[in-house]
């Protein structure tokens, strides 16, 4: 297991940390004070320290450009989606005219932890591949 | 679909059975890139192509060969 894989696997759990202390906190929090359980993907800070020296070729590059473009791609999909869903619910099942300003911050924070989700998986679903090549 | 095939394993071991770490040393990848490249499931950069073809004294396109599979 190379560097970047370590990586992806530290963003992989701490991205399943966050979504499981949320709905953990959810019921004595409430939803909105629950969003602080995101804050455990700053643990994900660490990842910069893991494999610095290690060198990366030409085929880490490409998987790294590839799982990068996945994650924005499933980042801005899930800030848009998340967006127009919370008008959508607002306005046509709650009939409010207003949404709470604190949900932009969310949704944001949301897109953030699903770009790094996302490019933390394909990361490794990329290198599994190569990886049944080493185990044939 | 048409695939870029290569006769590194052949050639690995044409030169002294060459193993892949050695290989990947000389061409300046990790020895997980060789394994991808041997089994068809990487495509090098032209770069690297060449590096390869040099590290065994061959031409690019003694080492890589394109072939178009046949349609069904």
């Amino acid at each position: 297991m190379n560097a970047e894989q370590k990586r992806a696997w530290l963003g992989v759990v701490t991205g399943i940390a966050c979504v499981v202390g949320y709905v953990a906190l959810v019921p004595f929090l409430g939803p909105m004070a629950a969003t602080g359980a995101f804050g455990l993907y700053g643990i994900n800070g660490f990842a910069g320290f893991i494999g610095r020296k290690e060198r990366a070729d030409e085929r880490d590059r490409s998987i790294a450009r590839r799982a990068t473009l996945g994650g924005a791609m499933a980042s801005y999909m899930a800030f848009i989606l998340g967006c127009m869903g919370t008008w959508f619910i607002a306005f046509a099942w709650l009939g409010k005219e207003q949404v709470s300003v604190h949900l932009l911050g969310t949704i944001t924070f949301v897109g953030g932890i699903v770009f790094y989700s996302v490019r933390s998986t394909v990361v490794l679903v990329l290198y599994g591949r190569h990886m049944e090549a080493d185990n044939a | 679909m048409p695939e870029i095939i290569n006769l590194i394993r052949r050639l690995r071991f044409d030169n002294g059975e060459m193993t892949q770490e050695a290989l990947a040393v000389r061409v300046g990848v990790t020895r997980q890139t060789i394994i991808a490249l041997e089994a068809g499931k990487y495509t090098p950069s032209l770069a690297l192509a060449f590096r390869i073809a040099r590290a065994f004294n061959k031409r690019v396109e003694d080492v890589f060969q394109y072939e178009v599979p046949i349609k069904e």
